[in-house]
């Protein structure tokens, strides 16, 4: 009983931690975001609130939190209130399998506890998959229950999207897990310790996975609904998609479920092709009991860098067509993440030890 | 030919073309914007604002009531009541004056018309109002706009030039026109 106690307060201690750095996370991002896109474009970004406009995540969200709250006449009240509640926890939840720094296991008091890990599962990557798909459900229910055709065609959109881009999100994952031989996120940023050839991305033997990291990224941003696949959105056409009725606290869950994904997935694309908590060279690796001072460090600063490159895409691409976006995902991505499987693991038959 | 075209689809080139200028712009951070209520951008010298009307240097209205601005104006801004400078039969002055500034559309020909230079066009511009009302003005906001926009005065014409005093009889104490 002591025991199961002192582990439940060590976890929830834990997630937290976890769930604060993320929300944190999801606050800088949307300022981040601005930023870095009015940089790209000769532009100064929000500079009224606080110095430098420092404080904008606060205001956005403190309007946020005091808007009025509009059920549409004739919306499914059930289905309206649940649809946001769908959309972000799926996206929050996938980040207890993320490991963020060296894989530890310390005993509090006779309990075994890894510190950065929530949850070292060994269907990591199929746990983060299926908690994915869920997320498409609500952005289905958002768009029907607001009784509008603006919202009911962007919700059928957005979730046809979802599902044609979440097949190569899987299928380029399955590269690594053949050369890593497991499903847990742990062990396959294990399997990447040393030097940044070691990493799945680069690994030259057997086949460097490059070529699935393009299509995981290309995949991802589609399914985080990003530019240039942000379709369901698409602010400029239509008025937002299966959440045009949603206001107030409603309107910010999707928000934050939108950042709160594009994290996930950087730290996906972190975790299993740019080998996690590891440095790009052993030296840069702090020794011993310090070891996890540079592994968070590492790992932030991947999973930054990806969240970098999703706003510099956004600010470089325009936005593609819904029959482009269909016709690349099923006719170029589908073929060439399945032909990855396919030499991957010839390779790793020929070369079983590379 | 094709071959590198082939290969330069494949590597996303154009693409990273374009990420290479995003990142350009990125790095060399050179904004564009003014921050307009903070910085104002500087106005030309022959800027046509808000319209004033304007003031000799002994606070006499410069206007004579002759209704050349309302002639002149094309929408119909401005609407004038003249009358007799009362003791004086041969002087006239805008008893009342009003501008309707919601129609005005900054022309500058009630301006050109003005034969004694009593209107001016100020450098004001945030003339922004909740209420379309605020913007038919009077004769003492016209007077007080161009009051605060052209602090710098002219003399009273007769005292500008000899031979106008000789003319103007409806002034006593006007010096004598000098030989």
């Amino acid at each position: 009983m002591f025991d199961t106690s002192i582990k439940l307060a060590l976890t929830l201690s834990q997630i937290g931690a976890v769930m604060g750095v993320v929300l944190l996370t999801v606050a800088i991002l949307t300022l981040l975001e601005r930023k870095v896109l009015s940089w790209m474009q000769d532009r100064m970004g929000p500079m009224e609130v606080g110095p430098y406009g420092v404080l904008q995540p606060v205001a956005d969200g403190l309007k946020l939190f005091f808007k009025e709250d509009i059920i549409p006449a004739g919306a499914n009240k059930i289905m309206f209130s649940l649809a946001p509640i769908l959309v972000l926890v799926p996206a929050l939840i996938g980040f207890a399998v993320i490991p963020f720094g060296p894989n530890w296991t310390i005993d509090v008091m006779g309990v075994e506890f890894k510190p950065f890990v929530i949850s070292d599962i060994n269907i990591g990557v199929l746990y983060i998959l299926a908690f994915a798909s869920i997320g498409a459900y609500g952005v289905i229910l958002g768009g029907w229950a607001s009784n509008s055709k603006y919202s009911l065609l962007g919700g059928l959109r957005s979730a046809a999207q979802l599902i044609s881009y979440e097949l190569n999100v899987g299928l380029a994952i399955v590269g690594v897990l053949l050369l890593a031989g497991s499903l847990s996120l742990v062990e396959i940023t294990e399997a990447q310790a040393g030097g940044f050839w070691n990493w799945f991305a680069f690994d030259p033997v057997p086949f460097p996975q490059f070529i699935a990291f393009v299509i995981f990224l290309i995949a991802s941003v589609a399914e985080t609904n990003r530019l240039p696949f942000d379709l369901p959105e698409a602010e400029s056409e239509l008025v937002a998609g299966f959440f045009t009725e949603y206001s107030g606290m409603r309107f910010a869950f999707f928000f934050m479920a939108e950042y709160a994904n594009m994290i996930l997935v950087s730290c996906m694309s972190t975790v299993l092709f740019f080998g996690g908590w590891h440095a790009p060279l052993p030296v840069l690796q702090a020794p011993g009991v310090f070891a996890w001072v540079t592994g968070i460090f590492w790992f932030t600063a991947k999973v930054y860098f990806f969240l970098f490159l999703f706003f510099w895409i956004r600010a470089t691409l325009p936005r593609l067509r819904y029959d482009q976006l269909m016709r690349f995902g099923w006719k170029v991505l589908l073929p060439i993440a399945l032909g990855n499987i396919v030499v991957t693991s010839l390779l790793a038959y020929i070369f079983p030890n590379g | 030919m094709k071959l590198k075209k082939w290969i330069q689809s494949l590597i996303f080139y154009e693409i990273l073309l374009g990420m290479k200028e995003t990142l350009k712009h990125f790095l060399k951070y050179r904004p564009i914007t003014l921050e307009y209520p903070h910085v104002k951008k500087p106005l030309p010298e022959n800027y046509r604002g808000m319209l004033g009307l304007l003031r000799y240097d002994d606070d006499t209205e410069k206007c004579v009531g002759c209704d050349l601005c309302e002639a002149a104006c094309p929408s119909r801004v401005i609407r004038v009541v003249s009358a007799e400078v009362p003791g004086e039969p041969t002087k006239r002055f805008a008893k009342e004056y009003y501008m309707d500034m919601t129609r005005c559309l900054f022309c500058g020909l009630c301006v050109k018309a003005c034969p004694v230079d009593a209107l001016g066009m100020s450098q004001e511009f945030e003339w922004a109002v909740y209420d379309k009302r605020n913007l038919q003005l009077n004769k003492e906001q016209l007077l007080a706009i161009g009051d605060r926009a052209f602090p710098e005065r002219e003399k009273r014409l007769e005292f500008q030039h000899p031979n106008v005093a000789y003319f103007n009889v409806s002034f006593k104490d006007i010096p004598e026109k000098e030989f």
